[in-house]
């Protein structure tokens, strides 16, 4: 029998909020994270909304305690797993602790102001801003910085990143590897993606509608998100409580196209049913599904496909909070697994703003209306990107 | 979890196990960079598809094929892959684009291709595998990490086949890179400088290697992974203590050790502490003078052995660093790149 993955803490840091607080209050009053690039200078700036964290490297080091020549990535995984790990911080002593991130970008925010120069004549280049470019230099930082090192680990699967973190990190705890685990994402803008997405023309040049019917695409934001699982020992000795659980969890591939879903979300469909199964639970079970619901015609329509598949028709109610916090890609999963734990603890159901037309090809509609007070036992997040990857996290009242 | 090794496929700087002759002579090159020497890949990947294709998904895509032909299947159930770098020769040519066109006029194929599970994904799509997938980019530890979530996703999903790689590819802009940072050498090795030399960085390396796991036991003779112990530590006397300290607090029978010495002084101070202690009457293989150093380099490794084994070979005189094992029977695999030290713990069954 497998040990739970109780949640004890989450830490987040996103255009909506720097920390859990301010993020539910933000959610709570359905205000936006979307607006122009301030601190990311791009020729972009003024034609592509972004949901950027508005605060300066050095600010926003500050807050974390670390040092601001770091990459932004960097940066913002601190910010939030310090939030996550502040009820244990001291009291790890003799607990296998584990650091499970997810990013993308890695260091590319520091890297693409130089490569130029690098290319030409390398000794020309303060090589601080190359030598974190790599994903797993990141975590590296961060799990040094929180003095993490029994397991210390980077997914890099695209927009589902965070969740596969998450999922390894619930079964290590599970099958007593481990006693505690940081697990999320994390990832900042940088104009390299910023300008792939244009390329792909899957980002809205007005704050994004998912799941509407005159959706337009994406739009792309930063930030981390990060939760505290203990066994139940480790709460023990820690002396704390959780108030759910990590219950389920899958991961597929749609094996369709490298950056595009299939029509009918095959790997959806595969992601969400696997993870119900793990997890012990019918769809009916399901009290709330945050979408992946990017706001591309591709995405909304595959994984609303999916999701009418798996619930024959009796969709729970369900929405995306993208259009708040933007798409935070690689850290998107571990933002939403925040919000999905906020959602049981307060019996949530968050709005999806701007939505206005009902989708042709999907019959149902998402919550569009903020709902308090209602018993939210399990919730399902999912999470699907690039390259066929497929995630979705169940997680439940306990 | 014990894993056996039903398949191995690689693509490397010194050739490619699909062919026959594959590390039979010893290596000849000065040079600062081992690059691979791809295969003719007309019977893995279509060539409308090759075309289109970076070298870090081709030499993936072959080494899986490869492997995936060794196990006799045509998909896995599963993939696991590890890269410390992702494809890096598309994000660089992304990148340069990108800053040279002022974020303007850009079109989207490099950048499609430029993200880090680019192989684990088109793998999974030219074999039609809608399994788990996932991609480890944890610097040294990205194949090892690879590896222990093969561990993870057989113990819940047992008598399934999967398919696990480390792979990394070098750029000009990445080699350049790791000379500053002192893990490459600016000057050109010859192979006796990998194997015997102290010198300030290694020669620089890349590859592709590629194995099905499997938790079953199979009929034929395989390599099984017993266990696989990572860690990180900057000293490397304290590196050498704590794997002294697992090799014995384990009781580990040794027939053999293959160690990744790079002829960097640093690392040989780290191999030198166990090729004189923990090690000294253990017959000791080296490996770096094939594939070069990078942080993946572990998959070449275990595949040199996995390939061996399933063909019936010993291994090549030229890896013998002191003298060669009367049986390779229990075998440990000892790498470190930078502080990301692993050790492989391995069983002919």
């Amino acid at each position: 029998m497998k040990q739970a993955a109780y949640i004890v803490n989450t830490g987040i840091i996103t255009a909506i909020g720097n920390d859990t607080a301010a993020c539910l209050d933000a959610l709570l009053h359905s205000r936006t994270g979307v607006g122009k690039a301030e601190y990311l200078k791009t020729h972009w700036s003024e034609e592509l909304p972004v949901a950027e964290v508005k605060a300066s490297n050095e600010a926003l080091a500050a807050i974390a305690g670390v040092d601001a020549k770091w990459p932004r990535t960097a940066i913002l995984s601190a910010i939030a797993v310090k939030e996550a790990m502040q009820p244990v911080a001291d009291k790890l002593q003799g607990l296998k602790v584990g650091f499970f991130s997810a990013t993308t970008v890695g260091g590319m925010d520091l890297t693409e102001n130089v490569y130029k120069e690098f290319k030409e004549d390398s000794s020309k280049v303060d090589f601080d801003n190359i030598k974190n470019h790599e994903c797993g230099t990141i975590t590296e930082l961060v799990a040094n910085h929180f003095g993490i090192s029994d397991f210390v680990t980077t997914i890099s699967t695209a927009c589902s990143s965070s969740a596969n973190s998450i999922m390894m990190a619930a079964q290590m705890i599970g099958n007593g590897m481990l006693d505690v685990a940081i697990a999320g994402g994390a990832d900042s803008l940088s104009r390299f993606t910023l300008n792939g997405f244009n390329t792909l023309m899957i980002l809205d040049k007005q704050p994004c509608q998912p799941f509407d019917n005159n959706r337009r695409g994406l739009n792309l934001g930063e930030g981390a998100g990060y939760l505290l699982l203990m066994s139940e020992k480790a709460m023990q000795q820690c002396g704390v409580t959780a108030d759910c659980k990590v219950s389920g969890y899958a991961n597929a591939n749609d094996a369709y196209h490298q950056t595009a879903s299939s029509p009918d979300g095959t790997g959806n469909k595969l992601a969400m049913g696997n993870a119900l199964k793990v997890a012990n639970l019918q769809p009916a079970d399901i009290s709330y599904i945050n979408l992946h619901g990017t706001g591309t015609a591709n995405n909304d329509s595959s994984e609303g496909k999916a999701i009418e598949v798996l619930f024959e028709g009796k969709v729970p109610v369900a929405s995306s909070t993208k259009a708040y916090t933007g798409h935070t890609l690689g850290a998107a999963a571990g933002v939403e697994a925040v919000f999905s734990v906020l959602s049981i603890r307060h019996g949530l159901v968050y709005p999806n703003l701007r939505w206005e037309t009902q989708m042709e090809d999907v019959s149902f509609k998402p919550a569009t209306e903020l709902q308090q007070g209602i018993a939210i036992n399990n919730v399902l997040s999912n999470s699907f990107g690039f390259g066929g990857n497929c995630s979705s996290l169940v997680f439940s009242k306990c | 979890m014990e894993l056996y090794i039903t398949g191995t496929g690689i693509v490397s700087g010194a050739g490619n196990s699909g062919d026959e002759s594959f590390l039979k002579e010893a290596p000849s090159y000065n040079t600062d960079k081992l690059l691979c020497i791809e295969p003719d890949y007309k019977a893995y990947i279509p060539p409308m598809q090759l075309r289109r294709m970076s070298k870090a998904v081709r030499i993936g895509i072959g080494a899986s094929k490869m492997c995936m032909e060794a196990a006799g299947i045509e998909k896995p159930d599963a993939i696991s892959v590890g890269t410390a770098m992702g494809c890096l020769a598309d994000t660089e040519v992304f990148l340069g684009k990108m800053i040279a066109q002022d974020e303007q006029m850009l079109t989207p194929t490099a950048f499609i291709q430029s993200t880090h599970n680019t192989v684990s994904g088109q793998i999974a799509l030219l074999a039609g595998c809608y399994g788990h997938n996932l991609t480890y980019v944890q610097r040294g530890h990205s194949f090892e990490h690879a590896v222990i979530n093969t561990q993870l996703y057989l113990a819940d999903n047992p008598h399934q086949q999967m398919l696990v790689g480390g792979i990394d590819e070098l750029t000009d802009g990445s080699l350049e890179a790791l000379k500053i940072g002192g893990i490459n050498r600016r000057e050109n090795s010859a192979p006796a400088d990998v194997l015997n030399g102290n010198t300030h960085g290694a020669v620089a390396g890349e590859g592709s290697a590629f194995f099905i796991m499997t938790d079953e036991k199979p009929a034929i003779t395989a390599i099984c992974i017993k266990d696989v112990y990572a860690f990180t530590e900057k000293d490397i006397v304290t590196a050498a203590e704590k794997l002294t300290g697992y090799i014995n607090g384990n009781s580990l029978n040794v027939d053999a050790v293959m160690l990744g010495q790079s002829g960097d002084e640093k690392s040989n101070a780290f191999y030198q502490l166990l090729r004189s202690g923990v090690f000294a009457n253990t017959s000791q293989y080296a490996f770096k003078h094939l594939c070069g150093e990078y942080a993946t380099s572990s998959a070449f490794a275990l595949g040199m052995l996995t390939n061996a084994n399933a063909k019936g070979e010993v291994l090549p005189s030229h890896c013998v660093l002191n003298n060669e094992a009367s049986s390779l029977k229990n075998v440990l695999l000892v790498n470190h790149y930078m502080h990301y030290h692993s050790c492989f713990v391995l069983q002919v069954v």
